[in-house]
């Protein structure tokens, strides 16, 4: 073969080429009747595949997440139409790409019925307001399932519709909270002899809301499989209910095995590994931009160092001076313990203590030695590699010029999924969804606006 | 090795289950009409009457070592496809991870092996084969499995499968209908690409996650990695995600497999919400925030009088009803609050000086109250709000065993094992866990003679020569 696999890689995946390919999910329709992240994410994932999918919010102000963003400051205007003033903040962002804007006032019996004509036209429906709340406006699965037995349902939330807790609301840290992630992640309580040994005995928040933007991919997932069951087998939609505490328990699920058959009761390890050593980020002691103005540039560098084979482990010790350690702990299984990880990574803090992130991530490589820098958003925004990649690009939007933002969430060949537009203002696509879909002319569409439906 | 601590380990549940007679006790007929359909009609017990969405479909996961692979083909196992694990001979080195080494917490299987708790919980219901791809013999083999799969994992190091001859560029050649993924932590190609060994947290380091996590430098705090191997979790489900629409294009559209490719980091990237945006903005590089949140005030977990506790309301209904409860016990509270001009509208909230005046007199209440105090407290106000839980506490809250988010699965191999069960909740074909996990190899007869037409006598010398 004349082509060497990276050139091939680069070719197939090429992100400039994705929009000459076809979209794997073209012609499913979906309606987005969601808010926050959780459900959002999961009808946008189905976007950035394809489909049509219909996000339908509260006229004028839009849904809440739209008012979200960090410190106040930045903003994309207008917010929609009737509030040229104020704009969408940017926690909008990687929920909603590719959809179109509809706004519609679900409490109005007017409103209800557009909901209703769509979804006879629609192939599924993402929705996550308070469980049963739909059901009673007539909107809900029970109902939209009799008007197209073909649709394919999916409500996502914090803790379900049945059962003692059903009335709770929640919210991604909720999930991280109750489903266990905080007690796994950041630093642990006070251990005897471990003093001074980790910065904190704090837990930690994932600095994502991942119990929302990873339920959406999870639920997503299912619609799609619910999909090819409906196509290639039944005939028939389907119903699902996602909690996002239950994915925090799924995903934790070999701390559940081991506290049902041990009672034990797993803890936080800082920046180390509970299962490898040595497989941890260390801090390394100088700044890679002492001068910088932001902070978080200006501090100290951290690096992940991976070394947990014999082989890989004695060359990291050999390499950094320290050959008495991988004297003394010859197999993973002296290096593992709980009470043997903190020699190991203080000799690598200290022999890092004189050196930037950058220069101990070469150091390594150079040793043959896997080692990732700890890299800033502004790293990663500029990085050779993402960009490459298409992981990170800018979006000539329609609406609001250049933006810049993530990329699609996997990579594909002949149907790759794309990022067509970032979001639009609140009811931008009134007039072209209620025209092409409900067949309203431009004085009823004028009509309801008026009355506040849309 | 160390002796197992002597503890008492009460078998779960420790506290009986509540039945649906005290839970729903008191409530109209109309009240709990809807939450009695959902029970009906999504209820697990109900889920082995029920048909699989995926059982037309078998997958070969060839990944090994890292989480990734796993937990994507896991997500094709709950919803009913043919996972066939192939595992190097000798078994996925991941069976063999324990937390801090301690083997006396590892689970035997009635064959007299041990495998960790990570693997065992992610192999569920799929099938384990052998199989040397070092030698050209199992080479041919894989070639012949992969004409009968309709969707092949690996996470070799890049470009290795392909300079062995079974890469996307030759089994898609045998296989046109072949959807083909690798999954990795940084990818095949770009200048970062994979290299040999890279595991969770590479990506996570590498994509914004860890800097963005932890609390800021001036708290003492520095960044901090998920404790769990968060990255392979994502990137696993996008991977799935892939395989699943290249599965659907394939029916629909096109009748021809694809190559795909799910990196960690690609999909941690996806969902790093506005730190692009923010920074191809104004240059702003988003900073740690500890426990607090950027864009939503209040949104954030506090300590209290016995731990760490959860409260988000950011907008005006939720906010004053937070404030509400904090005056029931202490008026000034919420009198500081909801008299203070610049708080009152829900964007003004979210500058840094804001938040630090809503934490430190939200604060001033929590130190007051328990977890379960506060919780109990904020939830009259239908607040969102709870404590941070440890895995007993999880495990024993009435409403996840009520529902079953934990099963017991009374396995063949492993004895009963508690799980995290599927999160697919579905009324029609729900996802399910059938096994847990298999002792490396066990399949090996089942589906080399099922679908390769192996005899005892092929499969024997096969394993003399290390085949598999």
């Amino acid at each position: 073969m004349a082509m060497s696999f990276e050139e091939y890689c680069q070719d197939v995946f090429d992100p400039k080429k994705v929009f000459s390919k076809p979209e794997p999910l073209k012609g499913y329709r979906f309606l987005s009747m969601t808010q926050y992240i959780l459900g959002p994410s999961c009808a946008n994932y189905l976007a950035e595949l394809g489909a049509e999918v219909i996000k339908i919010e509260l006229p004028r102000r839009g849904e809440p997440m739209r008012h979200t963003t960090p410190f106040n400051e930045p903003l994309l205007y207008p917010l929609s139409k009737w509030l040229p003033d104020k704009g969408t903040g940017l926690g909008f962002f990687g929920a909603n790409h590719n959809e179109y804007f509809l706004s519609v006032d679900f409490h109005k019996p007017e409103g209800q019925e557009i909901v209703k004509m769509l979804a006879a036209k629609s192939d599924g429906v993402a929705e996550n307001y308070r469980a049963g709340t739909f059901d009673r406006w007539g909107i809900g699965y029970r109902q939209l399932s009799q008007i197209n037995p073909r649709i394919i349902y999916q409500w996502l939330g914090g803790f379900g519709g049945w059962g003692p807790g059903r009335k709770r609301a929640s919210y991604d840290i909720l999930g991280q909270a109750q489903g266990g992630c905080f007690s796994v992640t950041g630093w642990p309580v006070k251990i005897p002899g471990y003093e001074g040994k980790f910065p904190s005995g704090l837990p930690s928040k994932h600095t994502i809301w991942i119990m929302d933007y990873w339920g959406g991919m999870m639920g997503a997932f299912q619609m799609v499989a619910a999909l090819y069951w409906r196509d290639n087998v039944s005939g028939v939609g389907d119903f699902f209910e996602y909690s996002q505490v239950q994915g925090a328990q799924r995903h934790l699920s070999d701390a559940i095995a081991l506290y049902g058959r041990y009672g034990l009761v797993s803890q936080r390890w800082g920046n180390w590994d509970p299962l490898l050593c040595v497989h941890g980020i260390i801090k390394c002691g100088k700044s890679s931009h002492p001068g910088s103005q932001f902070p978080a540039e200006a501090e100290e560098g951290f690096c992940l160092v991976s070394a947990y084979t014999d082989a890989d482990y004695a060359k990291l010790m050999k390499a950094v001076g320290r050959d008495d350690l991988a004297k003394k702990f010859p197999t993973h299984d002296d290096r593992v313990k709980a009470e043997n990880q903190p020699a190991m990574y203080e000799a690598l803090e200290a022999w890092a203590k004189d050196k930037t992130k950058e220069q101990v991530e070469e150091f390594m490589h150079k040793s043959g030695i896997n080692a990732q820098r700890v890299m800033n958003s502004k790293e990663v925004s500029t990085s050779e590699h993402f960009l490459q990649r298409g992981n990170v690009h800018f979006i000539d939007d329609p609406t609001f010029g250049d933006v810049f933002s993530q990329g699609p969430v996997f990579m594909a060949s002949e149907s790759p999924p794309r990022h067509k537009w970032a979001f639009k203002p609140v009811g931008a696509d009134n007039e072209y969804i209620l025209s092409k879909l409900c067949g309203f002319s431009k004085s009823k569409i004028k009509e309801l606006e008026s009355q506040d439906v849309i | 090795m160390a002796e197992k601590p002597n503890i008492p380990v009460l078998p779960w549940p420790a506290v009986a289950t509540p039945t649906p007679d005290e839970v729903y006790q008191g409530e109209s007929d109309q009240k709990k009409e809807y939450a009695l359909w959902l029970e009906s009609a999504l209820r697990q017990s109900e889920n082995f009457k029920k048909p699989e969405a995926l059982d037309r479909i078998r997958v070969l996961d060839c990944t090994s070592n890292m989480v990734i692979g796993h937990w994507c083909s896991s997500l094709f196992s709950e919803k009913g496809a043919e996972v066939i694990m192939v595992e190097p001979v000798g078994g996925d080195p991941l069976r063999k991870l324990t937390p801090f080494g301690r083997k006396e917490y590892m689970f035997k299987d009635t064959h007299g092996g041990a495998v960790g708790a990570r693997f065992l919980t992610e192999a569920r219901s799929k099938q384990s084969i052998t199989l040397n791809l070092e030698t050209a013999e199992g080479r041919e083999l894989l070639k012949k499995l992969a004409v009968q799969a309709d969707v092949i994992i690996e996470n070799a190091p890049p470009g290795d499968w392909d300079a062995k001859g079974i890469g996307y560029r030759q089994l898609s050649q045998l296989n046109p209908r072949l959807v083909y993924c690798w999954v990795g932590q940084l990818g095949q190609w770009g200048p970062m690409k994979d290299r040999p060994g890279n595991l969770d947290p590479t990506a996570q380091a590498a994509c914004g996650f860890v800097h963005g996590t932890g609390a800021p430098k001036s708290f003492g705090g520095t960044p901090t990695r998920s404790g769990w191997w968060m990255c392979d979790q994502v990137g696993g489900t996008s991977a799935a995600l892939g395989i699943m629409t290249a599965l659907v294009y394939r029916e629909k559209v096109s009748g021809r497999g694809q190559f795909i490719e799910a990196t960690a980091a690609n999909g941690v990237i996806r969902i790093l919400d506005y730190n692009w945006g923010w920074y191809g903005m104004d240059g702003s590089i988003r900073p740690r925030y500890g426990n607090w949140d950027l864009a939503i005030n209040i949104y954030a977990v506090n300590p209290c009088k016995d731990g760490q506790i959860m409260v988000g309301g950011g907008h005006d209904r939720l906010w004053f009803r937070i404030w509400k409860t904090v005056g029931k016990d202490q008026p000034a509270l919420e009198q500081h609050i909801i008299e203070d001009p610049k708080l009152k509208v829900v964007t003004d909230r979210l500058p840094h000086y804001m938040q630090v005046e809503t934490y430190t007199t939200l604060s001033e209440w929590f130190k007051d109250n328990t977890r379960y105090e506060a919780e109990t407290k904020l939830q009259a106000e239908e607040v969102a709000s709870g404590g941070v839980s440890f895995f007993d506490e999880v495990c024993e809250t009435p409403h996840y065993k009520y529902r079953g988010h934990m099963e017991v699965i009374d396995d063949q191999n492993y004895g009963p094992v508690l799980i995290g069960s599927s999160a697919f909740l579905g009324y029609r074909t729900p996802g399910r866990v059938k096994w847990i996990g298999r002792p490396t190899g066990q399949d090996n007869d089942d589906v080399y003679r099922r679908l390769l037409g192996l005899t005892k006598a092929d499969m024997d010398g096969l394993k003399g020569k290390g085949v598999i």
